[in-house]
């Protein structure tokens, strides 16, 4: 009883007791998403805020992580290498909701959910990632997707093309098709090209591999070309736009691709159909006509709905790109930033790196990097900074950034997911 | 007492830890996206927790001006200006090792 009494009376004169009483009441910050953006913000929320009380909003129990997983379409990697699931969260004091979201009111500041509960939040993150425009795309639906796999959400996905690659016969073509900007991962698609001419060339070395896109110009152009020339030549054909590279309808049964100049007819065809936000941005009101999803550059606050901040993929950042590095470097600006508002101070102008790698061949890895920073209203790549890696490699720097790129892996899922 | 008083210390250290982690200054959170806070094993990109600041800032003066090779951190050196990777070395400085 005396022990008790002096505690009380120590952290009263420590002024612990008025700390205590007001982080009780901290705040109720649900998010809605379990990808990069989504259990980066969940996991940095507690550790800047332990009394914070936090929701994940996820109906998969195991996240299956789209970077890298090119690299398991060329049999480098095992998709099981690939997934992770949200103990890290709960094991710091995230309470994972393991359903789906279908409706935000951001007036009530309410999310229902699929299971039937109401969550009430202070507020509310979301990292939806992205939706398929189907439809967009003559041909292209969810069914057609069983038989032209997208493998741009990667699991299932990704091991159907796997397993279509490898039942196809030595000497079939690869068709490929891209879309316009701005899309989820824009050196994505011409990693994945790579990664299949390497292994085209080591077990179908008479295939080939036909690239259609809908733009005239992509993330480390050079980069790429100059490598395929080098390790694949005449293995990869890329049809920009000015050539007729656009496609304007599929037909999933007979595996052809049409563009305004030719019909391509593939062995295995992989579309990566035109995108938008995931589709609970646009119930709750924060994605705008482009499908994408208007932010403030401080805290991603929607510029749509007050108390909605939106990450990665989903949102429009300005100059930084749809990549999963952004979107845990934005989860953790966007965390620091509620705790900041929730105690009722002004978060700082941030400032944010976005590096991202990319695999040529199992050991030659490219890289592109920015730094950002509000200005006029959105984030701004500051000049002079960033850049791609250089044309000429000295000192063995391709295999050194393809090192970089496997330990970044395993670090920002780490960071990510506990 | 003196088990009382430690217990109270504890926890005041407890409260300071976020609050500190909080003030990270502008552009340090996005660092450990490749310069992880956790040993990580198999990485071969260093960690820069707990690092002299005087150590850190010399590497991203000498990336900054391109002195030292280097893959990505030439050109994310040369967004930030001399206050601003101070601001950064410090912070990393003071995390745990």
């Amino acid at each position: 009883m005396s022990t008790r009494r002096h505690f009380l009376k120590l952290t009263a004169a420590a002024g612990l007791a008025p700390a205590i009483a007001s982080a009780q009441g901290a705040g109720r910050v649900v998010v809605i998403g379990g990808g990069y953006g989504g259990a980066t913000a969940t996991r940095t929320l507690k550790a800047l805020e332990p009394k914070l009380d936090v929701t994940l909003v996820e109906p998969s129990p195991v996240y299956t992580s789209c970077p890298f997983s090119n690299s398991v379409l060329a049999n480098l990697r095992e998709i099981s290498q690939q997934e992770f699931r949200y103990d890290g969260l709960k094991r710091a004091g995230v309470t994972v909701a393991a359903t789906s979201a279908t409706a935000v009111d951001a007036a009530t500041k309410t999310v229902t959910l699929a299971d039937g509960n109401r969550l009430s939040y202070d507020r509310l993150v979301m990292s939806p990632g992205i939706d398929f425009n189907w439809g967009a795309l003559l041909g292209y639906d969810e069914a057609a997707a069983q038989k032209m796999p997208h493998a741009w959400k990667a699991g299932a996905q990704t091991m159907l093309l796997r397993s279509q690659l490898q039942a196809m016969e030595d000497g079939g073509l690869v068709v490929m098709s891209a879309p316009a900007n701005p899309f989820r991962c824009p050196p994505g698609p011409y990693e994945r090209a790579s990664l299949i001419a390497y292994w085209l060339k080591i077990w179908k070395p008479k295939s080939k591999l036909l690239l259609l896109d809908a733009k005239d110009a992509f993330s480390k152009q050079r980069l790429f070309q100059n490598a395929w020339a080098e390790l694949y030549p005449g293995l990869i054909e890329w049809v920009p736009l000015s050539k007729g590279g656009k496609v304007i309808s599929v037909d999933p049964a007979t595996l052809t691709f049409t563009t305004e100049f030719a019909s391509h007819k593939a062995a295995v065809g992989n579309v990566i159909p035109p995108q938008r936000a995931g589709a609970i941005a646009g119930q709750a009101g924060v994605a705008d006509r482009t499908g994408w999803c208007p932010v403030e550059p401080v805290a991603f606050e929607s510029t749509l709905r007050p108390s909605i901040h939106v990450l990665g993929d989903a949102a429009i950042m300005g100059g930084m790109p749809k990549s999963a590095f952004a979107a845990n470097a934005q989860a953790k600006v966007c965390a620091a930033a509620i705790v900041a508002l929730l105690a009722g101070r002004k978060p700082q102008d941030p400032i944010l790196i976005n590096t991202c790698y990319s695999l040529v061949a199992a050991d030659y890895g490219i890289s592109i990097a920015g730094v950002y920073r509000p200005a006029k209203g959105q984030l701004t790549e500051i000049p002079g900074a960033g850049g791609v890696s250089p044309l000429e490699a000295v000192g063995g720097l391709r295999g050194q950034e393809a090192l970089y790129a496997a330990s970044w892996f395993r670090t920002i899922t780490a960071e990510t997911f506990g | 007492m003196r088990r009382i008083l430690l217990a109270v210390l504890a926890s005041a250290l407890l409260l300071a830890g976020p609050a500190q982690a909080a003030d990270a200054p502008p552009g340090a959170s996005s660092c450990t996206g490749c310069h992880a806070t956790t040993k990580i094993a198999g990485s071969v990109i260093p960690r820069i927790a707990g690092r002299k600041a005087a150590d850190i800032m010399t590497f991203m003066r000498e990336y900054r001006s391109g002195t030292w090779p280097s893959s990505v951190m030439g050109r994310i050196a040369k967004g930030f200006d001399g206050q601003q990777t101070d601001a950064i070395a410090a912070w990393f400085a003071a995390q745990p090792e």
